[in-house]
């Protein structure tokens, strides 16, 4: 009797606390989700708003939101790598990808994406997401990007230039040069033609915009056989690009860096044409109306070229459920709260879904020739792990022509800079060996 | 009536020729460094990004024909897409949080090693001085982690804990209290007084002065810091202003009339501090240079 009553005090008090311990437990611990993100405060909005969405369509799941501004990002970034707290999604640069996969930061994305979102993708917004060592994608947008020529529709038709419609019949390099020299003499224009120096010269704009001139005059950052950039960055045609270029601001012929980036669309309209991002359609669309001609970059040499590449998302290697990563991802590309968004602030379709709802890229669409553009001659910066230094090597050489320094010297220091980090790290194995 | 004789009538006297170049000089300066202030308080009360843009590089960005508060009224919620209000309110709590803790730790630190009993003060004090040497920058990351270890981060406590004590504003205090007179602590401790009484009914009135300088500059420092809590800050709810300006910022898009208006915003609370504390903001500047 006294055994069978202390056995029961015993079982009381262990039911007691299993009960007290369950009580303090969540019925069913839910599966989370760290994505880190940048982007201005009407985007962060978005996230949230998605993310809010998501949790209420699968009760299970919570998304937590990593937020850093734009211009700190890479910090941030930097220091949940070092600190190995890295979330399951990050949002990265694309031209910086093969630095992460290289890094074994990020993981193959197509396993956990919905195949309806993989078939849905532009080749340009493939391009931009895929490592080329394994050839897999890595990350994946609902945007890319790209630059066009913007022109005054006013100014051209007083010199009775030829308007391209299309990237077949764009400008040579010739033309563009004939037309600027006859804008130069138009009244109001004070500079024929604007390339955004005003972003700064430590902006990705240099390498993300003047690099498709050296592409089309038939040159590169780099080899992308040998990634080596001695004997590419500074061969002949890159010299003869970048001189073309220091020559313009020399003559007075674009809006110098101190002008900042609103000339073509400022009172009285001083620059007549600008190599602008698609992103600048609606800042000038705003003050212009119908005043501007949205036309196909110009065909600097044998072949036309344009940019790609925006921030897109992948999914890290320290996510411990990436499936959920995927099936987040998957749920935010499509989500037409997202896509209402991206809309508003015209953003450059890299989901043919999504170009199709975008009435300002789609057939007949004011930039319907940049998403034709794309197509065609996107190409990707050159997807190497040791880009954070080409990048920067090509700015700093930009910079130095500009302000009217050697062209061949400073593309050779800059390709000598570029060389000699991928030499300090071995080649980056397995790049250079495959 | 002469232009003389007009001068001297109301008191005015002829400027000689170094005056007036020095009045010249002083205007071309003052106007110098007030246009970019005028420039973003006219900013902040045009409609739109793209009326800034437009007007940016010439005269019209000095005027604004059709001004309205819209910009202030889109930002000054505490919980809406931009909750600015709370920002604001955020970086005020970890201000005054961290100047008080701060004012508070650094001057006992100091007293104690100044007039405490223990051993190796004087190593201590050596060791505090080395330490000033360290750039902040370097102290980020290990920092980081150990805040992250300790459950810290996207909260109030990671922002103030970490830089209420400073061995500068220690040092500051340090070498006011080593100048009080001996008698003083003596006579104190001859009536009996603990160490704290003796540091908080004696010191802490007497030290004024270096309070004043401290507040001031870490209060400047907790208002402009951006890198750490930029770190550690993950949503809205501990986010300083200065990380949220930066939100203005974005890839390809700059949203100028928000950031003016919330520039003007994070401004006006040091400029009303500055125009009512000048004296102080002197002497404390002119301390520190001094040392």
């Amino acid at each position: 009797m006294l055994k069978s009553g202390f056995l029961g005090k015993r079982l009381l008090i262990v039911a007691a606390l299993a009960a007290a311990t369950a009580a303090t437990l969540p019925a069913e611990a839910k599966t989370k989700i760290t994505m880190m993100h940048q982007g201005t405060a009407d985007w962060v909005q978005t996230y949230k708003q998605v993310a809010a969405e998501f949790e209420a369509a699968n009760p299970d799941y919570e998304v937590e939101l990593i937020y850093a501004p734009h211009d700190s990002y890479n910090e941030k970034l930097g220091a949940a790598i070092t600190a190995k707290q890295l979330p399951d999604i990050i949002e990265l640069d694309a031209p910086f990808l093969a630095n992460y996969a290289w890094s074994k930061y990020v993981v193959p994305i197509s396993p956990y994406i919905d195949p309806a979102i993989l078939a849905d993708m532009t080749a340009s917004n493939v391009a931009q997401g895929t490592y080329p060592i394994d050839n897999k994608l890595y990350a994946i947008g609902l945007a890319d990007s790209s630059i066009v020529l913007y022109g005054n529709r006013k100014y051209l038709e007083q010199i009775g230039a030829r308007i391209p419609t299309g990237v077949d019949d764009a400008w040579t390099r010739e033309e563009l040069e004939a037309v600027m020299a006859k804008l130069a003499k138009v009244d109001g224009v004070k500079w024929p033609l604007d390339l955004f120096r005003g972003y700064g010269i430590k902006s990705e704009w240099v390498t993300y915009a003047f690099s498709t001139v050296l592409q089309s005059m038939g040159c590169d950052l780099i080899d992308r056989k040998t990634w080596k950039a001695t004997g590419t960055l500074d061969s002949e045609p890159c010299v003869k690009a970048t001189k073309m270029l220091q020559d313009w601001a020399k003559a007075g012929m674009v809006v110098p860096q101190s002008a900042g980036t609103n000339q073509f669309y400022a009172a009285g309209n001083p620059a007549a044409l600008a190599m602008g991002g698609h992103w600048f359609y609606a800042e000038a669309q705003k003050t212009m109306g119908d005043n501007i001609v949205v036309m196909p970059l110009p065909k600097f040499g044998d072949k036309a070229v344009s940019p790609n590449g925006t921030w897109i998302w992948a999914i890290t290697s320290a996510a411990k459920n990436p499936e959920a990563a995927g099936k987040f991802l998957s749920y935010f590309l499509a989500s037409k709260t997202l896509r209402d968004q991206a809309r508003s602030q015209s953003a450059y379709p890299g989901l043919k879904s999504f170009a199709a709802s975008s009435p300002l890229y789609a057939p007949g669409g004011a930039m319907a020739v940049a998403f034709d553009q794309a197509d065609k001659t996107a190409v990707a910066r050159p997807p190497h792990p040791a880009y954070p230094t080409i990048t920067v090597a090509f700015m700093e050489a930009m910079d130095t022509i500009f302000n009217g320094g050697d062209p061949k010297k400073a593309l050779n220091k800059a390709a000598r800079k570029i060389d000699e980090e991928i030499e300090d790290n071995a080649g980056y194995p397995p790049f250079g060996t495959k | 009536m002469s232009a003389s004789t007009l001068l001297q009538k109301f008191g005015w006297r002829r400027l000689s020729r170094l005056e007036i170049v020095q009045l010249v000089s002083l205007t071309i300066i003052a106007i110098v460094v007030v246009s970019p202030l005028i420039i973003l308080v006219v900013a902040s009360l045009k409609p739109d990004r793209f009326a800034i843009l437009a007007d940016m590089g010439s005269m019209r960005a000095f005027w604004v024909d059709d001004p309205t508060l819209n910009n202030y009224r889109e930002i000054l919620s505490f919980d809406g897409a931009l909750p600015f209000g709370r920002y604001l309110v955020n970086s005020v709590f970890i201000l005054l949080t961290t100047v008080t803790g701060g004012l508070l730790i650094n001057s006992m630190a100091a007293f104690v090693l100044a007039w405490g009993q223990m051993r190796g003060r004087a190593v201590i004090l050596s060791v505090l001085i080395a330490l000033y040497i360290i750039p902040q920058e370097s102290i980020v990351m290990p920092l980081l982690v150990l805040v992250n270890k300790l459950g810290m981060s996207d909260g109030f406590s990671a922002q103030i804990l970490p830089w209420m004590a400073s061995p500068i504003y220690i040092f500051l205090f340090y070498q006011f209290f080593k100048q009080v007179p001996k008698d003083i602590v003596e006579a104190a401790r001859m009536d009996g007084a603990s160490l704290f009484r003796i540091y908080w009914s004696i010191f802490v009135p007497l030290s004024l002065p270096v309070m004043a300088t401290v507040t001031i500059l870490l209060g400047i420092d907790m208002w402009n810091q951006y890198l750490w809590p930029m770190l550690v800050t993950q949503s809205d709810y501990a986010r300083p202003i200065s990380v949220a300006i930066a939100g203005f910022f974005g890839q390809d898009t700059v949203f100028w009339n928000t950031a003016m208006a919330a520039s003007v915003l994070m401004m006006v609370p040091v400029l009303v501090f500055y125009l009512f504390f000048q004296k102080w903001f002197m002497n404390s500047f002119a301390g520190a240079v001094k040392g």
